[in-house]
């Protein structure tokens, strides 16, 4: 995936989070720090493409390299995270309050054709 | 941290709407209903039904105006002051009862169109939505979840919590 150097840093964390295996990386550090070798256990995946994935996260601040030289974990950087799980928040609590809207309605449709069945059909 | 979850969960174990952004372009929210498609479908393409469940405070909208057809138009006004400010308005393009609806719409802040496009599934008289919003672009597609915390902030937690209330 093409990443634009010049876009800003939210969108690129959108980009990075757009990849289900990136996602699952995510997943995977935010219960601990791991080196490249124990994320691809998981995942069955090579080790190149591993480091692929982690370099797209890197760049989008996602993920950063420990202090371990030999092992070089990789450790989960949540502050972009925050920024867009609101901007999602938001977006689904607008649609949930018109879905919870639809639900009450629905309800009362159905209760309403139950009484009304007889008479219409 | 619902931006990195799976879009695999299973909407069945909550009620509340899932949002996930599995493409660069797309936003997809699901929800669970419980009622069978048809009467879903009828609720979202049937003017006399959208006008009254479209605003969440339970007043009826001001204009609910649905030609349900492939090129038809819809416009659905809230009333009062912020109500024709922010109008959701477009154009339909597939109408497949009781399975498929597809529309374009203009309501992102920059004015660039984005396709809609709802899937009505049932499982044991249950319908599960799911609603997939593909913009231009990811710029596009990042301003409409912006405009989310717009709306958001305009219509509080407060009305919702005021409108349950009412319907309790």
């Amino acid at each position: 995936m093409a990443i634009n150097e010049r876009t800003d840093p939210l969108t690129r964390t959108f980009a990075a989070l757009a990849d289900p295996t990136r996602r699952a990386i995510l997943a995977r550090l935010a219960s601990g720090d791991a080196d490249v070798s124990e994320l691809m256990k998981p995942f069955a995946l090579s080790q190149p493409t591993i480091s692929k994935h982690l370099l797209v996260l890197e760049r989008a601040g996602l993920v950063a390299r420990g202090r371990d030289a030999q092992r070089r974990p990789r450790t989960l950087v949540a502050v972009p995270l925050k920024s867009i799980a609101e901007w999602v928040e938001a977006y689904r609590h607008f649609w949930e309050q018109k879905f919870a809207s639809l639900d009450h309605y629905l309800r009362d449709l159905q209760k309403k054709e139950k009484r009304h069945a007889r008479s219409k059909r | 941290m619902r931006a990195a979850s799976d879009k695999e969960r299973p909407v069945e174990n909550t009620r509340s709407a899932s949002v996930t952004t599995p493409s660069d372009r797309e936003i997809v929210i699901t929800r669970a209903f419980n009622a069978p498609r048809t009467i879903v479908f009828d609720a979202w393409t049937k003017a006399e039904h959208v006008a009254h469940w479209w605003d969440p405070s339970g007043a009826p909208l001001a204009v609910c105006e649905i030609d349900l057809r492939p090129t038809g138009a819809f416009r659905f006004v809230h009333g009062g002051p912020d109500g024709t400010k922010h109008p959701f308005a477009g154009i339909y393009r597939e109408i497949s009862a009781p399975a498929r609806l597809v529309f374009t719409t203009r309501n992102s802040p920059s004015g660039a169109e984005s396709v809609g496009t709802l899937v009505f599934s049932e499982h044991a008289g249950k319908t599960t939505l799911t609603m997939t919003i593909e913009c231009e672009s990811m710029a596009d597609r990042d301003a409409m979840l912006k405009m989310g915390v717009v709306a958001g902030t305009t219509r509080t937690l407060d009305n919702l919590d005021e409108y349950l209330r009412a319907i309790g």
